[in-house]
Formats: structure tokens, C-alpha cells, sequence
């Protein structure tokens, strides 16, 4: 019986486009932009013609740095800071883990690390609710 | 119309209407031509004549010292945008699968690259050899409607070519059916035109160097 | 609950403003649009309320929703449930027979003028548009009946766009577009055989984020994924231009990834985002797996003159036609040729010897 391994497969490196140099160049770019004038921005990768070659050489040169993250809301969202501090990679999953999309980030924190105001206000409420019925616990108690 | 059944129109009834106006057009003239034969030269020829009318098939190919001297820019854009036309129609890879299609010859194509420059250098070339005849007052003088029809039909599928291939101006598709339409175009008017020198030419030339060569001046 | 924002509606099942954020930009990024247009696209669909969706499926073999149910991002599921309200789709509805259909007539009444039409399949005409009915009304009836009420119309498949298979030759049922039939609505051509999932929910998304149509093309498919050929975008152009194209399906050529042209490629003359987009979640399309675009998002593919012949040979044989057109050539040119001979002959016999002394009279 013969496997799918036994079928004779002729794997073929076309090598890099090119286009991760550009992507690392507009990765400069927009970090020169944080640093000087304190704005923001992001590149996302899923709109990008890259090779495996190109992808590879663009995590190679940005590497691995010092926070890892992860947030779960609609599937996990994986975060890691690149060897470049500012330099965020955010890989957005849904909940089969498969890619939804993908960003290269510039920014002093990763926009969906920050806990957002609306639900800060409601995360004091339910936090102030909860306080008010211990409260009434120990008292009944 | 939409641009995709103007293509399906050219690569189907289109081109089989061409094929068959040409093929017809051309076989008429052939042996409307040929049949109506010549007279037998009774004279003894004055020298052997052997030879002398294919010497003179290639010999003709070259231009005269004269020529050369008077019409040195006919020459050169003579030459350049006929052997670009023969290295275009039978060296480009969609060209050779057209006519591996309808004849079942095959031969090895040249680079996309390489046939593109050559396209270039045919358009000058025929531009230059339409604005001669138009400026020269001996070629306009004998200019007719044949010689412009005979130009705008060889101009046309070079250009729509070369615009579809480098996308220009209109959607590719489009001007693929405008490139298939316009050789057609170059089919039907091919045997009702000087475009028959084709064909005729070397023949021709066969005859000259013959019949000179039988009245003494062999080439 | 129907005028519930999707903002209300995801805080309600528990989804932070997180999780919305993500969901934006996975729609930002699925629309092709830069990332900083995520806080637009954040600002519209907070803000956006479910729109009514209905969705009539016609001559068709049910390929659009099965290649649509196979969508990654957003998954599909989210996008349906969330954003917008589908309240008929034969197949993927709960409710069958006359429910069905009242839930259809019920939701046209409630949203007339509002609602989202979604049509694939085409719609046949012979015969009074007999080969395909549903609960007892011909394609036609329902289509015309639901369009008059629909804000825009988004044609799902080839089928639905430009007639696709049930228009190929000889076209036994008549079969033709919804743009054929409906002149007076919005419609977006959605072609394929089937389409790219990630464009069909990126058409959706449009429409639900921007409530408007996306820029068409003039066969009306959205630009932003019909925009450019196949061939433009396909990782094998360089062996295109390099004159290097694979001969069989399984020589050397072939292997090494060479161009298709030669095996009939019509990826010059097809627009469609599958170089890009890819299929099955960005896994692989037609021409990485080995073989030729057929050009299934264009009119009439079906009747291109197959899908193994090159783009530049004949769609039919001229064979025929060229040899009857030597055969009366060659006819024709013998005639004149003997009447060519005929005069000669004539004028030699007509000819008289002049004397001297006819000369001298």
C-alpha cells in the first residue's frame, strides 16, 4: 500500500521577490515617525505579495524581543514584541486558529493591548456592584 | 459586445472567415498569374543561363551601390522592419502556437523580452518609412490608396500587440481581440494589394535574372 | 432588537470592545484597505444595525454557498450572525416548504426597500421560465417580485453574472443574468465558478460597512478584487516573459514551475483575485497546483474553445473552411485562367496579316 509520502514531490525555492526588504524599509520608515513626531501606524501583511522566503527574512531581521502577549476575544490574538522595541507583531486568530490577519505595529503598546475606556467604566461598576453585595454578604452573615 | 465576446468572435468566426478569404484571394492570384504563362523564346539564349535566375533571387537582396548612396534610409528601414515582421510573427510564443494549431509545425520560440525590442524597432522603422513617403514628393507622387492600406494593415497588428502586451491605454482582452482582429484585417486585404509581392516577389526575380541572363547579361 | 447596533449586539453576547477592535481590523484588512482606516471602518459598523439579507438561489449547483460557508475571515459565522440578518437562503435556513417562503414574503414586506439581495444561479426564459421553479413560481416571477424591493443586488457566481453553464452553448433553457432581467437596481457582479470565498465576504463587508456600492468595473464586478488579470499577479509571470513555459503536465518544465500559457492558461484574459487571495484560506490556487486558470470569472468561459487550447489558437477548426476556400480558389483561378487563354486565343484568330498592298490601296 503506498502513502502519500511514497508520491515523489519536487519542491521548488523561486527565493524572496524583494519584497521584504520594502517591507523593512517602510518598517524604518514609520519608526522614524514614532520616534520624532510620536505617531502610530501599522502594515498589514496579509495584503503583501510575500514569499516564504520573504516572510522568513522578515523575522529574522526584526527577531524576538522581550513581551509576549496574548488577548482572548473572538479567538486568541497572539502579540509579540520584535527585536526593534516599538515594533509589535499581532497575529489575529478566530477560534479554528486559523489566521484572520496580520499586522506589523509601531507603536509604543499595541493599540488592542489597552484596556478601553468604556469598558474600564464598566469593569468599575461591576467591580463596585460586586464590593456593595459583599458587603450585604458580611452583614446578613 | 462585451470585450471577451469580441475575442471569442476573432479566435472563432473571425479568423475562419480571414483564413478563407485569404486562401481564396491568394490562390486565385496564383494561378490567375502563373496560368497566364509567357511565350516560348525561340532565340538561342546568348549566354548559358543556368543558375542565373536563382543567383539573381538572392543577389537582388542586396542594394546597389547606387541605391545605397541615393535611398540609403529606404534601405535600412526596408530592412529593419521586414526582418523584425518575420522575427515577430514567427518567433513569439502565442504566434508559434497559432500556427502550430492550424498546421502542426513547431519551433522553438525567442524570449518575450527580446521580441518586444524587436517590436519596437519594427514600429520606428515603419514610421519612418510613412513619413518618407509622405515627405518625399517622388513616393508621394506615386503613392495610391493600395500603399496606405498596405501600410496601416502591417502598422496595426504591431501596435495593438505591443499595447496589449505592456497594457496600454485599454483592458488587455480588448486589445487581444483588436490584435487578432487587426491581422485579420491584414488576411482579408493581404491578396487585393501590393502585400502579394509576398509571394510574388521571388518568382519574379526568378524571371529577371533568366530572361536577362538569355539576352546576355547573366548575373 | 432589530434596531440594535452590532456594537449592542456583541457587548450583549460578551464580546469586549476588543474583541469588535480585531473584528474591524480583520474586515479592514480583508477590504484591502490600509490599516489606518480601521477606525472608520470601526466608527460605521458600530454603529451599523443589521440589514436584512435575503438570498434566492436559482439555476445553480449550490458551489457559491458552499465555497461561501468555507470563508476564514471573518469567519463567516460572525459575519452572519453578527452583522447581518439573512432571513432566506434555502439551504442553510431551518425552515423548508411554505414557512420558507412566507419568511421570505414577510421579510420583503418588513425591509421593502432596504434589504440586501443576494441572487446565484441564472434565471431560464423559454418556455415561459419552466425549467426551474420554486414552491410553485418560476425564477423569474420571484426574482422581479424581490429586486423591486431590494436597495442593491450583489449576483453571487458566474451562473447569476453572466448566464455561466446553464448559458454555455446551446443554452437548452434560456438561460440569462439577473442583469439581464433587472435594469433599474444597483447590482454587483460577483463571477466565479465559484467565487473566492474572501471576496464574497469582502463584497458583503463592503456593502454592510460603507452602505454603498464598492467601484465597479465595466462588467460590474467591484474593482478591488477584479481589478487586475490572473497573469498580471501570478507568481509564474517571470517564465512568461522569459519565453520558459512548461509543455506537459508533468515534464521538467512543469515541475520547475514554468509558465502555463502553452496548456491553454487563460489567465492573461481573466480577472479574479486568486493569485492574490488564494483559496482555502490562503492554502493554494489553480495555477501554484499545476494547472491552468480556465477563466471562470468571465462571461461565456464555458464556450472559450476549451480550457487545454492556448489563448492564441482557434476557438473552432478552420480546417474545413480553408480547404473549400483553396478549393474555389483554385477553381476560380483555372476559370479566369482558361478565359485568359480563351481571349488570347481569340485575338490571335481575329487577327489579320496586313500586305503591302493593302497598305498601298
Amino acid at each position: 500500500m503506498s502513502s502519500l509520502k511514497d508520491i515523489g514531490v519536487h519542491v521548488v525555492h523561486v527565493g524572496g521577490n524583494g519584497n521584504a526588504r520594502a517591507v523593512l524599509r517602510e518598517v524604518e520608515n514609520l519608526l522614524q515617525k514614532l520616534v520624532e513626531k510620536g505617531e502610530e501606524s501599522s502594515i498589514d501583511l496579509s495584503g503583501l505579495p510575500l514569499s516564504a522566503e520573504d516572510y522568513d527574512l522578515l523575522e529574522e531581521t526584526l527577531g524576538e524581543g522581550e513581551v509576549v502577549a496574548e488577548v482572548h476575544s473572538l479567538g486568541p490574538t497572539r502579540i509579540h514584541e520584535t527585536g526593534v522595541p516599538g515594533v509589535w507583531w499581532v497575529t489575529h486568530y478566530n477560534d479554528e486558529d486559523e489566521v484572520l490577519a496580520e499586522f506589523i505595529e509601531v507603536a509604543w503598546c499595541p493599540e488592542i493591548l489597552l484596556a478601553p475606556e468604556d469598558d474600564v467604566k464598566d469593569g468599575l461598576e461591576a467591580l463596585r456592584a460586586r464590593l456593595f453585595e459583599l458587603k450585604q454578604e458580611s452583614n446578613h452573615g | 459586445m462585451s470585450a471577451m465576446e469580441l475575442l471569442l468572435w476573432a479566435r472563432g468566426p473571425g479568423l475562419g472567415i480571414a483564413v478563407a478569404i485569404f486562401l481564396f484571394g491568394m490562390t486565385l492570384r496564383l494561378f490567375e498569374i502563373y496560368s497566364l504563362g509567357r511565350k516560348t523564346d525561340l532565340a538561342a539564349p546568348r549566354s548559358p543561363t543556368p543558375g542565373s535566375g536563382w543567383r539573381t533571387v538572392f543577389s537582388r537582396s542586396l542594394p546597389y551601390q547606387g541605391t545605397w548612396h541615393r535611398s540609403g534610409l529606404t534601405v535600412i528601414t526596408g530592412f529593419v522592419f521586414h526582418i523584425g515582421l518575420f522575427i515577430v510573427l514567427l518567433f513569439l510564443l502565442p504566434h508559434i502556437k497559432l500556427i502550430h494549431s492550424l498546421t502542426g509545425l513547431s519551433w522553438p520560440a525567442l524570449p518575450t523580452s527580446l521580441v518586444d525590442l524587436v517590436t519596437v524597432l519594427t514600429l520606428i522603422a515603419l514610421l519612418v518609412v510613412l513619413v518618407h513617403r509622405l515627405m518625399d514628393p517622388v513616393k508621394r507622387l506615386l503613392s495610391g490608396f493600395g500603399d496606405y492600406l498596405a501600410w496601416a494593415v502591417t502598422f496595426l497588428p504591431l501596435l495593438t500587440g505591443y499595447m496589449a502586451y505592456h497594457h496600454l491605454l485599454l483592458d488587455y482582452t480588448l486589445l487581444l481581440a483588436l490584435h487578432i482582429l487587426s491581422a485579420e484585417l491584414l488576411l482579408v486585404v493581404f491578396p487585393f494589394t501590393k502585400l502579394t509581392h509576398t509571394f510574388t516577389l521571388f518568382i519574379a526575380r526568378w524571371y529577371n535574372g533568366d530572361i536577362a541572363a538569355r539576352k546576355g547579361v547573366a548575373s | 432588537m432589530a434596531d440594535e447596533t452590532l456594537l449592542e449586539i456583541l457587548k450583549r453576547r460578551g464580546i469586549s470592545r476588543r474583541g469588535f477592535l480585531k473584528f474591524c481590523a480583520a474586515t479592514t484588512s480583508l477590504l484591502a484597505l490600509p490599516p489606518s482606516m480601521a477606525v472608520a471602518v470601526a466608527d460605521s459598523l458600530g454603529r451599523l444595525k443589521r440589514p436584512a439579507v435575503i438570498w434566492l438561489s436559482f439555476q445553480e449547483c449550490t458551489g457559491c454557498t458552499e465555497s461561501l460557508t468555507r470563508a476564514h475571515s471573518p469567519s463567516i459565522e460572525s459575519l452572519i450572525f453578527d452583522a447581518i440578518s439573512l432571513d432566506y437562503h434555502h439551504t442553510l435556513q431551518a425552515a423548508s416548504g411554505h414557512a420558507a417562503e412566507e419568511a421570505r414574503e414577510h421579510s420583503m414586506k418588513a425591509d421593502w426597500g432596504k434589504y440586501l439581495l443576494i441572487v446565484d444561479g441564472s434565471i431560464p426564459l423559454k418556455d415561459g421560465g419552466a425549467y426551474s421553479t420554486i414552491a410553485g413560481i418560476s425564477n423569474l416571477q420571484m426574482l422581479q417580485e424581490a429586486a423591486a424591493g431590494a436597495a442593491a443586488i450583489v449576483a453571487i457566481g458566474t451562473c447569476a453574472a453572466f448566464g455561466g453553464l446553464p448559458h454555455a452553448q446551446p443554452n437548452p433553457t434560456g438561460a440569462v443574468a439577473v442583469s439581464d432581467i433587472i435594469k433599474d437596481k444597483p447590482i454587483i457582479n460577483v463571477p466565479g465558478c465559484p467565487p473566492v470565498p474572501a471576496v464574497m465576504v469582502g463584497v458583503l463587508a463592503h456593502y454592510l460597512t460603507f452602505g454603498s456600492l464598492p467601484d465597479l468595473d465595466d462588467l460590474g464586478r467591484p474593482r478591488a478584487f477584479y481589478g487586475e488579470s490572473i497573469h498580471d499577479r501570478c507568481y509564474r509571470r517571470p517564465f512568461y516573459d522569459q519565453g520558459k513555459f512548461a509543455k506537459t503536465f508533468d515534464d521538467a518544465g512543469a515541475r520547475d514551475g514554468w509558465c502555463l500559457f502553452e496548456l491553454g492558461c487563460k489567465g492573461p484574459t481573466t480577472h479574479n483575485a486568486c493569485a492574490t487571495t488564494k483559496w482555502n484560506g490562503g492554502t493554494s490556487w489553480p495555477v501554484q497546483s499545476g494547472h491552468g486558470c480556465i477563466g471562470c470569472s468571465e462571461p461565456d468561459f464555458w464556450d472559450a474553445g476549451g480550457f487545454y487550447k492556448a489563448l492564441s489558437t482557434p476557438v473552432d477548426s478552420v480546417t474545413g473552411a480553408a480547404a473549400a476556400a483553396v478549393a474555389v480558389g483554385a477553381a476560380a483561378g483555372v476559370a479566369i485562367g482558361i478565359a485568359n487563354r480563351q481571349r488570347k486565343a481569340q485575338a490571335r484568330a481575329e487577327h489579320q496579316t496586313v500586305t503591302i498592298e493593302d497598305l498601298e490601296k
